[in-house]
């Protein structure tokens, strides 16, 4: 967390559906907290779990993961088997101790700026909630 | 990799739309310390000519080997820059954009947090562009064929444009006839051309034209592969007549036990029609197909002692026995222009349709007042009690459009003209009826189409601002409640019939194409486009075009346009014969790969396969793809327990540094 | 069991000319201890046995086995390898044939029923090693403990192991040679383990583990006694990318967790070899037991079942729960 005492948050978006949804909400000129940082994957699918884990670990107080509604995914399955394996991550990090505030999933259409603004806000307000994570933080962060 | 790292930042004012909120010169500052950048600059238009031409002087005299553009959209300008640093002799996929307009600029407000934010992005950006690889495009062929689906006048006239241009063409009609709505239409607005007159020597062409295969009353099944090698099937229906053989006479029809039972849906449901039907004397083909779930034989296994459809048809062209049949084809590119459904009137209850037989809907308007239509053109309607010719007539306009209470909050476009041209077209046959529309505004926006207003009103239709709120019975006439806004009085009109001014909806069944090809909705839940302005005939799914009120409401002239659109733009792959394949594909480390077959398991295009290599002197299982088939998800990946298998330019190596790029910097 | 029929088989076994030696367990070399055999010959199927103490699940031996560069023009030794099997290390080999890191022709399962293993920290605390070999037998209710030649019975519920008191499979549900009769099933008991951490607040839960992972010396015994773990180069060990950092510290330990446990979700058979050679005793059983309990609720899913069946972590269900999506 910033020392104005912000949430970091990181979030992958699959382009066909919820990084589109974003620049829609752009295009929109909807207005939403500045918390978010986005990492463009083409499918979710592509979302390795461990980027949860490791995002949290590198100084981000939350991550969210949004891709296309269940059928809608550009590459049909992605959405599938990333709802799988980051329904498993959310509980096992749960078991683990990880507030699950830090970790959310969400459908955001390419039609669906608003929505996208909505889980922004609920993103930040739970990281919010759930305080700074650096229990958790890797003791140097290179890249 | 071989060079080190030379990185060249560039951000956008994008006139101000990005400098307004974002102080981009201390965004270049803030760059030019990052590691591995040797250049920052910011420019009014990062995407102009001048703008493009700073990027190419700085590689080639600053020796800059990876580009970061700082500005719109990756899914605006990505080709831009790609072709900009190419053209500078640097490998295309060495760039990579932090979007800090979309999802920065445009979406803070204060300068303070939108600043910091892009300070993050292109930190993120630059920690990735150093490790990205330099990777070539592919080019497989293309097959030189179209799909279209639908042959209303959107599908038709693409299908043809397509033809003409030399290409084989499969035009699929989920009815026995091509046509579509307009085939419905009686005359067009404003020109009052008649519909069937400038449709049917089109849909003539489309059967007869020689590059074109027609596969009526048939349903696409299956659609796989990609732009260029389109795998398709299609389900021939069985029409229980062989098509060969039928000559059209129409003496099966005449003598159907359930002759003139059935509700002819051309007519939407006014007329009557027989088991075995064609659906409208224009019909293309002209061949007649049973239905099998009234045709008594079929649904019930016995027609008297024997069908008279078989016992009349002297062609021997019923055939009880016949099946679906699979077709299945390659092409190249596909249009979909699979029309819209007017909207269903009774979600207006309190319009009563379901209630009066003298409250219709336009689309019903249309065929009373053809010549072809169940009355013969003449205006006559039930009023519950008795057939009457009309005279006190009430148009009630936005019937399901501009209306958030049954979800559609757009305009249909095409109420407005199509109900002034039926006041016109009741006038011109009833000419002392008295006729209102009840309007909330009137949108006369096309090409002659103000004028056509003009006309209209001058020939007495009265034009009242305000929507009804109810309609309802006393005695033998119907009751419009409604507030003239204009006025603010109150009106209780009594007609002897209301016209549904009813708008345009995408077809309950679209989910089926959605599923098939991948596509997604706009809010409308209409078809959604790639870009709503700069390509309004694509969609993200390459090699998938869009023509017609699929993509949104349309008028005639709208939806040829656009069907002209979209052939031109399936045309591109089929000239070519070429189509370039994404170089962003999976990639598998085979001295790592330990051969489970996950990736495989996942794959939906089938692009990994196992192979046995030789490690050493030992025969090993491992992962290897297809390019050709890879569109790069990525979903292997992510399951990978060993990370062997990798999308290029999305790889562990070059996400997590990103990652930790976002972290380092609060 | 009887152990001459055992040895008796296993000599038949290791005869064949398909076969290239056979993994079992034999005596170790003081107390309790019990080693893994691998046997080519009659002499060596002497040494076998089979009792409470073999608890060790050999099947991690089946892709342990390096595959060494062969000089040109040698051909691989593609024999079968024999393998003695629990209930539990039976689930291994199906988890390790759905995952194709065996061939089924290129094993020969040697099934055992197994009433239930010691909990060896336990006995050693109630019965301490003696230098000379004890040992251990099933009786009808029960454990005999021989030490020194002095016999002791204990009760099953005594010195049972955690897992068999959990376990629902203690028969081999795949084999070529099954020995002796299947036993027969218990109700396992409900497992405290995970309901103890389950319990506790979120944070809680995390102070739990932070104690726990805080000890952890990163010897990756956990993950070389796995049979799950068999990946030849693991990502956990790479440096581009590096998922976890080598230095030892709450953070990277808790990561190398995480990232463990994760890899075996719909994986792991709950042989629980991971916790048991723990050496600064982290309860990664629970660990792995709330994944596998997580898999089988609300996904509908057991590895190690049948060796035909999907791998969970590389399919889905149209109707998976999304009840935590936004």
């Amino acid at each position: 967390m910033s020392a104005n005492n912000e949430p970091n948050i990181v979030a992958f978006l699959c382009n066909w559906c919820s990084y589109a949804g974003a620049d829609l909400a752009g295009t929109s000129r909807v207005h939403y907290p500045s918390n978010v940082q986005v990492i463009r994957v083409m499918c979710t699918g592509r979302v390795n779990p461990l980027y949860v884990m490791n995002a949290l670990q590198q100084g981000a107080d939350g991550v969210l993961v949004s891709g296309c509604h269940p059928g809608d995914c550009h590459y049909m399955e992605g959405n599938y088997y990333a709802r799988r394996r980051l329904g498993m991550l959310k509980d096992l990090m749960e078991f683990v101790g990880v507030d699950p505030r830090r970790f959310h999933m969400s459908w955001v259409s390419a039609s669906e700026g608003h929505k996208w603004k909505e889980v922004v806000e609920k993103t930040v307000e739970d990281a919010r909630e759930a305080g700074s994570f650096e229990g958790f933080r890797r003791r140097q962060i290179d890249w | 990799m071989t060079d080190k790292p030379k990185v060249g930042v560039y951000i956008c004012h994008c006139g101000i739309n990005i400098s307004s909120t974002v102080d981009v010169e201390a965004v270049e500052e803030f760059a030019l310390k990052l590691p591995s950048v040797k250049v920052a600059r910011t420019y009014s238009y990062m995407c102009s000519d001048p703008g493009q031409a700073l990027i190419k002087e700085d590689i080639k005299e600053q020796g800059l080997n990876r580009i970061v553009v700082a500005s719109c959209s990756p899914r605006m300008h990505e080709p831009t820059f790609r072709k900009a640093i190419q053209e500078a002799g640097l490998n295309p996929y060495f760039l990579e954009m932090a979007n800090i307009r979309e999802q920065c600029s445009w979406v803070h407000e204060e300068t303070e947090e939108a600043t910091a934010k892009a300070k993050k992005l292109i930190t993120a950006s630059v920690a990735k562009v150093r490790l990205l690889e330099a990777l070539e495009a592919k080019e497989v062929d293309a097959e030189p064929a179209a799909l279209v689906i639908g042959a209303g006048i959107a599908g038709i006239q693409a299908a043809l444009d397509i033809a003409d241009a030399g290409f084989k063409t499969y035009l699929v009609e989920k009815t026995p006839s091509v046509g579509g709505r307009m085939a419905q239409l009686d005359k067009t607005f404003p020109t009052l051309d008649c519909s069937a007159c400038i449709l049917t020597p089109k849909m003539v062409d489309c059967a007869s034209h020689p590059n074109i295969e027609l596969l009526s009353y048939s349903e696409v099944e299956e659609i796989g592969g990609y732009i260029g090698n389109f795998d398709v099937k299609v389900r021939k229906k069985a029409r229980y007549v062989d098509f060969d053989k039928c000559t059209g006479c129409g003496e099966c029809a005449a003598e159907c036990r359930v002759a003139n039972r059935i509700p002819n849906e051309f007519d939407q449901g006014m007329g009557k029609r027989s088991a075995i039907y064609l659906p409208f004397p224009q019909a293309v083909p002209a061949k007649y197909t049973i239905d099998p779930e009234n045709c008594l034989y079929l649904s019930k296994g016995k027609c008297g002692k024997s069908p008279k459809c078989q016992d009349v048809c002297g062609a021997e062209a019923i055939n009880f026995e016949q099946e679906d049949e699979i077709v299945e084809f390659k092409v190249g590119a596909i249009i979909v222009a699979t029309g819209f459904d007017p909207f269903d009137a009774s979600r207006k209850p309190e319009y009563g349709y379901d209630d009066y037989p003298n409250v219709i809907t336009g689309m019903e308007m249309e065929r009373l007042v053809s010549a072809s239509g169940p009355t013969g053109g003449k205006v006559m309607i039930s009023n519950g009690e008795e057939e009457i010719e009309p005279k006190e007539i009430a148009f009630i306009k936005c019937v399901g459009s501009r209306d958030e209470s049954v979800g559609n909050e757009y305009c249909s476009r095409v109420c407005c003209m199509y109900t002034a041209k039926q006041a016109h077209l009741i006038r011109d046959k009833l000419p002392d009826a008295n006729i209102r529309i009840y309007y909330m505004d009137v949108r006369a926006f096309g090409k002659g189409y103000e004028e056509f207003y003009d006309r209209v009103r001058r020939e007495n239709v009265r034009y009242i601002r305000g929507n009804p709120s109810e309609i309802f019975k006393r005695g033998n006439k119907l009751v419009v409640k409604a507030e003239n806004t204009l006025t603010s009085t109150p009106v209780e009109d009594e007609v002897d019939m209301v016209v549904l001014g009813v708008g345009l909806e995408p077809r309950a069944e679209m989910r089926k194409v959605m599923d098939l090809l991948r596509l997604s909705q706009s809010p409308d839940k209409f078809f959604l486009e790639a870009h709503p302005k700069l390509r309004p005939v694509d969609t993200a799914t390459d090699g998938v075009f869009l023509a017609g009120c699929c993509q949104g409401p349309k008028d005639i002239p709208d939806t040829v346009a656009q069907a002209k659109g979209a052939a031109s733009s399936a045309l591109i792959p089929l000239a070519r014969g070429k189509v370039t394949i994404d170089a962003q594909v999976a990639e598998v480390n085979e001295a790592t790969c330990r051969g489970c077959g996950f990736c495989v398991e996942i794959c939906p295009y089938t692009a990994i396969e196992m192979t046995t290599v030789n490690r050493f002197g030992h025969e090993v299982e491992v992962a290897r793809v297809n390019e050709a088939l890879c569109k790069g998800c990525g979903s292997c990946s992510a399951a990978c327990l060993s990370d062997s298998i990798q999308p290029k330019s999305f790889r562990d190596r070059q996400i997590l540094p990103q990652i930790a790029a976002l972290g380092v910097l609060k | 069991m009887d152990l001459e029929k055992l040895r008796e088989t296993a000599a038949e076994v290791v005869a064949r000319e398909d076969v290239k030696y056979l993994i079992g367990w034999k005596n170790g070399s003081y107390g309790y201890r019990v080693a893994p055999a691998f046997i080519e010959d009659a002499e060596g199927a002497a040494e076998l046995i089979f009792s409470p103490l073999c608890i060790s699940n050999l099947s991690t031996y089946l892709t342990l086995v390096e595959k060494l560069p062969l000089p040109r023009g040698q051909e691989p030794d593609t024999r079968k390898i024999a393998l003695m099997v629990k209930g539990c290390d039976s689930r291994a080999v199906t988890q390790l044939l759905v995952e194709k890191g065996i061939e089924r022709d290129g094993v020969v399962v040697i099934g055992c029923p197994c009433p239930g293993m010691i909990d060896y920290d336990l006995l050693a605390e109630k019965y301490p090693e003696t230098e000379g070999l004890s040992e251990v037998k099933w009786t009808d209710d029960g454990f005999l403990v021989i030490r020194d030649g002095e016999e002791t019975n204990v009760t099953r519920d005594e010195l049972l192991a955690e897992k068999c008191r959990l376990c629902r499979y203690p028969n081999p549900l795949i084999s070529d040679i099954m020995l002796g009769e299947p036993v027969e099933t218990w109700e396992p008991a409900e497992d405290k383990g995970v309901e103890e951490v389950d319990k506790k607040d979120v944070n809680g839960r995390w102070a739990y583990w932070e104690e726990q992972f805080s000890n952890c010396i990163r010897c990756y015994s956990c993950r070389n006694v796995c049979p799950l773990c068999y990946c030849q180069d693991c990502i956990l060990d790479r440096l581009n990318p590096t998922w976890v950092n080598r230095a030892v510290n709450f953070s990277e330990n808790t990561a190398f967790n995480i990232a463990r446990a994760f890899h075996l979700a719909g994986r792991c058979i709950e042989c629980g070899e991971c916790e048991r050679v723990c050496p600064a005793n982290i309860p990664l059983g629970r660990l792995n037991r709330k994944m596998a309990r997580e898999v089988r609720d609300k996904y509908g899913f057991e590895p190690g079942l049948d060796p035909e069946a999907e791998p969970f972590q590389a399919s889905y269900k149209p109707d998976d729960p999304e009840d935590f999506i936004l």
